[in-house]
């Protein structure tokens, strides 16, 4: 009968636990590293909030076969161009208001969050918004208040958040910030709005 | 000793006293988290229901809030639980403990008030301090986080000071780092960042690495200690095996978070890890489940426990199955760009939760009832020949794999609608979530969500009067050493 | 880095995955079962999942166009070659832990010497 073998023994999984978990850490903790310095603000793959004062495109590439973001012509939000730090006071005020009213428990955000209602990756490229040069508005004006606008044969609305114009304006902000963000391909196939003039 | 069949606190250890309130709450709260799901999905069938009241966002949010708040208190509680058997000492700030138990019930009812009551706030960071910050399952704003870490703070010195002042066993070395990985990566998602991306980087590492590393270890440590318990099992074979799953998940789950790290802005390579890893995920399910049946027929499955043997069973399958199989079917990079963030991930989600964590803490309340009665018999012939927990675990079973198939199949509609055809616009998305496939997999899912609760409350019925008046008692199975 | 899946080949994927982590389960309990039981017969089924196995892992490999780029054409080589050799080491585990003990206990005797050779 087979007693004691050594690759059955406590102490040798003991000691293998702790080294691969270990090991496992070390891996994960350098990794991240070199991620956070790659998805910092003002990268290539998450441009710096300024990149709102441009127009920003979905465009495919032929090296890496899926659609990428393209910083294109000045385009500035609200016709208004920003400095660096005033881009990023109105993001922050997105941002904060997109977690103040809990935006992700009914959209999802880069993919992530709840299924009730569309991602909002590249939600400041989508068709729904008509024309480009009536988007800002439009956008706004829905976040103000959707509660009349039904957009869909369900009957599935969104509730009015008592977004005031201000945080609205930051929010349009953050999204077009985001969609300028590379995540490799994802959503796939999207279909922009036309932005030419 | 007190007489059997009666609930007496004096068949209980001090962590027991403390433990049974700790279940007590998990599972109220896990009737809450039912309920919510079920205004939740009810919503999807008639979009108008409470409207303006409570809307989607809130019931969802308490759904998942509840789920994530009664698993970490049926974790608590099931430590406090062994605490004192496995230590052979008693808990040495027991006083504290309860004082902290009553800090962390409070803080949670609060904060549940307040998502239903207030809801939203301004585009302020105090609406992060004070009403809730926004970020799925970590909703619970920072004021509260801070009061959560601290709680756990003390719970986690109760343990380790247990341990240390009496026996610390292998179980209880893993439990203690365990439990310290557990409460440290929560701290990875208590601060703000305007960076999306940098803010789901972190994110993802509470999410993760609590269920797919942290969790998995800390249930196996309570399935070690539950072999033991239930089926007699040598303390040297489950430790060494705890040891081989701690190794085994670690080493695959670990890196294997790559798997989120696809779409959110981080580069190309996390691709292939995520890939790799999330191929090795498996692997560590199917040894339990083999280990699982190789004790279970060394030992004729002779237990003295039926209804915790039958959830420990039901927890090694639905881990396979939720997290194995379900896990690994969206999991490589050239198919999750199509369902990444779909009814597919809610599909995982319920299935994964429910088999790997919902099924062990309810084996564990079984185990805490029968203490709690003085040891009563529990095994074969059960008045009404045991109907209830048979019933209850059947629905409860069934349920939620009818719900989960149903999402796959909604799932399945949107990710080729709305993902591949249409490119996730807008038109795409209700374009799929009104194809009638799509839409009654979600009716679907609402009658089994009926279902799953009926099992609920047949579970809730069961625990309160199984082994009420019971004059058997138990014939110890445990040989231990 | 990677080669969308194309719409058509969804279900192969979603199916085909599914079916290597099931069978691989199957094939790991056959392949204790058989021992366990000094069952000898239940091994060519054992392998019998296993090639079920391989071939769902080549169908997602496939499908998921897996094989034109050397790095993940490796995954799959890898999972080919791991999710053989797992059930054995699960196995010798199972039986190598269940034995280090020295008193002669419960287990050790309905567990019948025939198994135990193999360790
Ligand atoms: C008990 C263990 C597990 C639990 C409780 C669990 C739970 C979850 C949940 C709730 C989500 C959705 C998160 C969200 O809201 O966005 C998710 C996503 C995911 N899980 Fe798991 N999971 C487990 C194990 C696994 C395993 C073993 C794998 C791989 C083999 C896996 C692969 C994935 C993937 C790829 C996603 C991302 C889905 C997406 O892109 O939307 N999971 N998991
Ligand atoms: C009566 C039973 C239940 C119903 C009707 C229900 C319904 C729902 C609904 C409608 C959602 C929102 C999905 C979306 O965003 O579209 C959800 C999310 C979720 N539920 Fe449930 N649920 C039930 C039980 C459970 C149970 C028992 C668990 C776990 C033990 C669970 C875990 C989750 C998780 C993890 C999510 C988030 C999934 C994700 O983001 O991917 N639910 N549920
Ligand atoms: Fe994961």
């Amino acid at each position: 009968m087979a007693t004691n073998q050594w690759w059955a023994s406590e102490s040798f999984w003991r000691k293998t636990a702790i080294w691969v978990t270990g090991g496992s850490f070390v891996v994960l903790m350098l990794l991240t590293m070199d991620t956070l310095s790659q998805i910092s603000t003002g990268t290539t793959r998450v441009p710096a909030y300024s990149v709102i004062n441009h127009r920003i495109e979905y465009k495919f590439d032929e090296q890496r076969r899926v659609q990428v973001p393209v910083i294109g012509v000045k385009e500035p939000l609200f016709g208004k161009e920003l400095s660096e730090e005033e881009a990023e006071a109105l993001v922050k005020l997105g941002k904060l208001t997109t977690q103040a009213k809990n935006c992700m428990n009914c959209h999802t955000l880069l993919g992530n969050g709840a299924y009730y209602a569309p991602d909002l990756t590249k939600s400041w490229l989508d068709q729904y918004w008509g024309t480009s040069e009536i988007r800002e508005v439009q956008m706004v004006e829905f976040i103000k208040d959707p509660s009349d606008k039904l957009h869909n044969s369900m009957g599935r609305r969104m509730p009015k958040l008592g977004i005031t114009d201000e945080e609205a304006r930051g929010v349009v902000a953050f999204l077009k910030w985001m969609s300028s963000i590379d995540t490799n391909g994802f959503p796939y196939n999207f279909k922009s709005i036309e932005q030419e003039n | 000793m007190a007489t059997p069949g009666i609930c007496d606190s004096a068949n209980l250890n001090g962590g027991q006293k403390l433990a049974v309130k700790y279940f007590t709450v998990a599972i109220t709260l896990f009737g809450a988290q039912v309920l919510f799901g079920l205004l939740a999905g009810l919503q999807y069938l008639m979009p108008d229901f409470l409207y303006g009241v409570l809307d989607f966002s809130v019931n969802r949010m308490v759904h998942i809030n509840a789920l994530v708040v009664w698993m970490l208190y049926g974790f608590l509680g099931s430590v406090y639980w062994l605490l004192e058997e496995e230590s052979q000492h008693e808990v040495v700030g027991l006083k504290l403990g309860n004082l902290i138990f009553w800090v962390l019930t409070s803080a949670v009812t609060v904060v549940v008030l307040v998502y239903l009551l207030v809801q939203v706030g301004p585009g302020k960071e105090s609406t992060i301090w004070l009403i809730n910050e926004g970020r799925e399952y970590i909703e619970a704003p920072r004021w509260a986080d801070i009061g959560i870490v601290v709680s756990v703070l003390v719970v986690f010195y109760n343990v380790a000071a247990t341990f240390s002042k009496g026996r610390y066993t292998g179980i209880a070395g893993v439990l203690v780092l365990d439990m310290l990985a557990l409460f440290g990566i929560y701290l990875a998602g208590m601060f703000y960042t305007t960076n999306i991306s940098i803010d789901q980087y972190w994110w993802w590492w509470v999410i993760h690495l609590w269920v797919e590393a942290t969790w998995e270890v800390m249930v196996a440590c309570i399935m070690a200690y539950g072999l033991m318990k239930v089926l007699g099992v040598r303390r040297k074979i489950v430790e060494t095996w705890l040891y081989i799953e701690v190794a085994l998940m670690f080493g695959s789950g670990i890196l294997g978070l790559g798997h989120h790290y696809f779409w959110i802005g981080t580069p190309e390579y996390w691709f292939s890890i995520g890939g790799f890893f999330s191929a090795l995920e498996p692997i560590p399910l199917v040894a339990m489940v083999v280990h699982a049946v190789f004790d279970a027929g060394a030992r004729h499955a002779k237990n003295s426990n039926h209804p915790t043997m039958a959830w420990l069973i039901a927890h090694a399958f639905g881990n396979f199955f939720g997290a194995g199989v379900w896990g690994f079917m969206h999991t490589l990079p050239q198919i999750n760009l199509y369902t990444h963030g779909t009814q597919w991930s809610a599909s995982h989600g319920h299935l994964a939760f429910f088999g790997a964590y919902a099924t062990i803490i309810i084996a564990m309340f079984y185990l805490a009832v029968q203490k709690w009665r003085g040891d009563v018999w529990m095994s074969g012939e059960l008045p009404g020949n045991g109907w209830k927990w048979k019933w209850s675990l059947g629905l409860l079973n069934l349920g939620m794999v009818g719900m989960t198939v149903s999402m796959l199949v909604s799932g399945y509609v949107q990710s080729q609608i709305e993902r591949a055809i249409e490119g996730s616009s807008w038109i795409g998305y209700f374009a799929a979530q009104a194809h009638p496939w799509f839409t009654q997999g979600m009716w679907w899912r609402e009658l089994f969500g009926v279902m799953f609760a009926v099992g609920f409350v047949l579970l809730v019925w069961d625990l309160v009067t199984i082994g009420r008046g019971e004059k058997r008692t138990l014939v110890p199975a445990t040989s231990e050493t | 880095m990677i080669e969308p899946a194309g719409l058509a080949d969804f279900f192969t994927i979603f199916f085909s995955s599914a079916m290597v982590i099931l069978l691989g389960a199957l094939y790991a309990l056959l392949f204790a079962y058989a021992r366990i039981r000094s069952m000898p017969v239940l091994m060519p089924l054992a392998y019998l999942a296993y090639a079920g196995l391989s071939i769902s892992t080549l169908f997602l490999a496939q499908a998921a166009n897996l094989l034109s780029h050397p790095l993940w054409a490796t995954v799959v080589a890898c999972m080919l070659l791991g999710y053989l050799l797992a059930p054995h080491g699960i196995w010798h585990l199972c039986v190598g832990t269940h034995a280090a003990g020295t008193e002669k206990d419960a287990v050790t005797e309905v567990i019948p010497e025939s198994m135990t050779k193999e360790a």
